[in-house]
């Protein structure tokens, strides 16, 4: 056995147990999903093979489909639009701070609210801003404006946008740190260049400053589309779902399925749908949305 | 090292010091576990996990001294049967976690939920039924010697509300729930502004809506307006549609209620059971086709015109209490906390909804608005009880070879003894007791009046699987906020009950002929009736 084989095959070794785990706790839970959608599917009850009948049922007869997708979509670009706009800028502004004791100072009080739990803040934006007697009610009653203060969350006219707007002014630490560390990695070489051709103010940040940092804009993409496509914890802390089916989105819709209704096999079938939907999602992503590394050549 | 150590020091101290200070007094309400029995004695541990209404050392509503009475009652039972320990459980009250827990054979043994929930697992073996144990004396009783003792004959003669406390029984035959307190709802009204407005408690509908129209248009001194009825989506979903449905349905039931079950038709007088109800959807009932259905929606839609904006809120109690509302529709367990408040600003008492008048729809039957509360606590025994048996065994078998299972039911005999009962139910004002012979507090006998009424003549969200219970309330909410018209709340309500009913008629497999059978029979009695939809579609 050559040296480099052997010192390769140690890497393998070493590797392999989380492999192992990796097969069992991530990729087996996929498959087993996927089984499971082509069943009638129930806790504690006889299972009975359906084939694709689940996946028809969901796509062509299931009520909630259409109007879950809308708010899946409308809810994932209004996030998307967010978390690559606001923390970039914040993000951008902070980079530009001459002193880098107070470029320290803001990167921590940016990033210190990401302790606070996603499902206390949830919360205290039902209790405290979207409440009737809440703060954003009792303040348009002082203005005199008590006919615009209503139930956001139980208004169906207001309840989704009100859900896109939890977490206002959307500069997430998570986001700005990344987008940070992107600025932080620019070489000291290209801004001394860009000021050398008077390219400054706005016209870097566009045409200096955002390409260089394309790679994290990519991943913060991608991470948007996943929690967008995914997610659903904060519509069931806020809504769930209502009223009627206006907020409702189908991971939500899946959890109902598994937990509520015990539709386990139904419920897988949502599962695996999105999970081709994000899939797909990805690809596109990765395929036209190109990297500062890939825009420089690098790869 | 160790001055670098001793930096920490001051820091460390600090540390711990603000711990110390901040640290949270013993909570007795965290320890559950009241038994007396050392538990290297106890050959049988009971698990019982009573719900919330009960638990020893909490607050009812935050007032008042820590409960005792359910751990006196188990201190006793403990000191009659050494060998067993009860230990009490605090568990999620979600379906999530039954449906874990009891397939994995894990629930306590003693669980109190909603016997619906059980209904949607009968078939899955998870929960005993009580049957044979209800149709035998109470041993307790029974041993006393006197036969005029309810409970000497059977433990079934124990319970006062003979109606619900049977009618709990289950689409299978069996009775899996017991209960021994009752839970009913009613309208708390602010007396001392009803006597301002000079208004009277309304005798039928019509009076009702012309007192929510006058509490409308009142002001209070600071110019703001009072909610004339405080009520959440939930009491619109569940109360107020099957209390609808009866004052609507009523006239007809002789010709529609086609099967009566020979154990419950005594207690329940017309009860329309799942099977009845998809039996009636196939024939075109319940649907945009049926008039008596649509005014069901259209007057609770009326009703909505007085209640609260939001009705996803949970602070309704706080509305009333301040004054911002002048009724609230909810549960007798209110009567306990507004008795408490002294700084209450004014008097208040209770009434049921009255019913329709020939005024509100031609179809109305003009009988007082029926029951629709019913069993409080609810307690069933799970397959945990019989955990000491094979569980390849078929259930009776099971039953009757478990010991552990003895034991179990023996505890349930004993807390319904009236001087038992007496120390849970009525430690506070909150829930009536289901035991012959323990008293109501005076403060719950408007309640007792209530209960005293012919029961629901079906439980709409009950009756159905899960799905169709949260696509109901969501689209009736969604209607009764303006998101949708009649027409569109009827699209959907109509695809719903089918799903529903496919879904019943897949999984437990009626015997349609028969209904059919029945059906052809009533012919003669609904040709009287009038409006009656289409025949609908055969099955």
């Amino acid at each position: 056995m050559s040296v480099r084989l052997k010192s390769t095959m140690g890497c393998y070794v070493i590797v392999l147990p989380s492999l192992i785990l990796l097969m069992i706790f991530v990729y087996f839970p996929v498959f087993w999903a996927f089984f499971n959608s082509l069943f009638e599917f129930e806790i504690g009850a006889p299972s009975r093979f359906v084939g694709l009948a689940n996946y028809g049922e969901y796509l062509v007869q299931d009520p909630t489909t259409l109007l879950s997708l809308t708010n899946m979509l409308v809810l994932t670009l209004l996030a998307v639009a967010m978390r690559l706009t606001f923390p970039l800028v914040v993000a951008r502004l902070i980079y530009a701070l001459p002193q880098e004791r107070w470029r320290y100072i803001y990167r921590i009080v940016f990033l210190v609210p990401i302790v606070v739990p996603g499902v206390a803040v949830q919360l205290i934006w039902a209790g405290m801003i979207y409440s009737d007697f809440g703060l954003l009610n009792e303040l348009l009653r002082t203005l005199g404006l008590s006919h615009w203060a209503r139930g956001w969350l139980a208004d169906p006219q207001t309840a989704l946008a009100s859900i896109a707007l939890v977490g206002f002014p959307f500069v997430g630490g998570f986001e700005v740190l990344i987008y940070y560390a992107g600025f932080s990695a620019i070489p000291e070489s290209v801004n001394e260049a860009a000021a050398l051709d008077g390219c400054t103010g706005l016209q870097k940040f566009f045409r200096i400053d955002i390409p260089m940092v394309l790679s994290q804009l990519k991943l913060i993409l991608i991470l948007t589309l996943i929690a967008g496509v995914q997610g659903f914890e904060n519509v069931f802390i806020l809504t769930r779902g209502g009223p009627g089916f206006e907020t409702t989105v189908p991971g939500l819709w899946m959890y109902f399925n598994a937990f509520s209704f015990q539709r386990m096999g139904y419920a897988c079938a949502i599962g695996v749908l999105l999970f081709v939907i994000i899939f797909g999602l990805t690809l596109l992503n990765m395929k036209y949305f190109k990297s500062s590394e890939e825009l420089q050549g690098v790869r | 090292m160790l001055i670098r150590l001793c930096k920490y020091l001051p820091l460390s101290a600090f540390l711990l010091l603000s711990a110390w200070l901040l640290w949270p007094p013993a909570d007795e309400s965290q320890r559950a576990d009241v038994s007396t029995t050392h538990p290297d004695e106890a050959q049988y541990v009971v698990k019982f996990a009573p719900g919330w209404a009960y638990l020893p050392d909490t607050h009812p509503y935050g007032i008042g001294k820590p409960l005792q009475g359910l751990k006196k009652v188990i201190r006793s039972f403990e000191e009659r049967f050494p060998d067993t320990r009860i230990e009490l459980l605090t568990v999620p009250s979600v379906r999530e976690y039954l449906v874990t827990q009891l397939g994995s054979g894990q629930a306590p043994d003693i669980l109190n939920v909603n016997v619906e929930n059980v209904w949607m697992d009968v078939q899955k073996g998870w929960y005993v039924p009580l049957d044979p144990f209800l149709e035998k004396p109470n041993p307790f009783v029974f041993e006393r010697g006197d036969p005029t003792q309810p409970g000497y004959q059977q433990w079934w003669d124990m319970f006062r509300y003979q109606a619900i406390s049977r009618g709990k029984a289950a689409p299978d035959g069996y009775n899996y729930c017991l209960t021994f307190d009752m839970v009913e709802t009613g309208i708390y009204y602010n007396k001392t502004l009803f006597s301002q407005l000079r208004l009277e408690v309304p005798r039928d509908w019509e009076e009702f809506v012309s007192v929510m129209q006058k509490i409308r248009e009142h002001r209070r001194a600071d110019g703001s307006d009072i909610v004339p009825l405080l009520v959440n989506i939930g009491a619109f979903n569940d109360w107020t549609t099957d209390l609808f449905f009866d004052q609507l349905y009523y006239d007809l039931l002789p010709g529609i209620d086609l099967l009566q079950d020979p154990t419950r038709e005594p207690y329940l007088q017309g009860y329309l059971d799942w099977d009845e109800l998809a039996f009636l959807r196939h024939r075109g009932f319940f649907s945009r086709r049926d008039p008596r259905y649509c005014q069901i929606w259209e007057t609770m839609r009326q009703l909505k015109q007085y209640t609260n904006e939001n009705l996803m809120t949970d602070d309704l109690v706080r509305e009333f209490v301040t004054e911002r509302g002048a009724m609230i529709w909810t549960v007798s367990s209110l009567s306990y906390r507004l008795q408490a408040d002294r700084d209450l600003g004014f008097d208040w008492g209770v009434f049921y909804m009255p019913h329709f008048t020939r005024q509100t729809s031609p179809y109305a039957s003009g009988q007082p608005m029926c029951v629709i509360g019913g069993a409080a606590t609810q307690l069933e025994i799970t397959n945990s009880a019989v955990g000491d048996t094979d569980p390849a065994l078929p259930m009776a078998e099971r039953m009757a070879r478990s010991q552990r299972l003895k034991r179990v039911v023996a505890f349930l005999q004993f807390i319904c003894l009236p001087e038992q009962n007496a120390k849970i139910v009525n430690e506070y004002p909150g829930l009536l007791p289901n035991i012959v012979g323990v008293e109501t507090l005076p403060i719950l006998k408007p309640f007792e009046e209530i209960l005293s009424r012919r029961y629901t003549t079906t439980k709409w969200i009950f009756t159905f699987d899960l799905r169709f219970s949260e696509i109901q309330q969501r689209m009736l909410e969604l209607y009764l906020t303006g998101g949708i018209d009649l027409d569109g709340f009827l699209h959907w309500q109509e695809k719903n009950l089918d799903a529903a009913c496919a879904n019943l008629l897949q999984r437990k497999e009626p015997d349609m002929k028969r209904l059919e059978e029945r059906w052809q029979e009533l012919a003669p009695l609904r040709a009287t009736m009038r409006d009656l939809p289409r025949e609908g579609q055969q099955l």
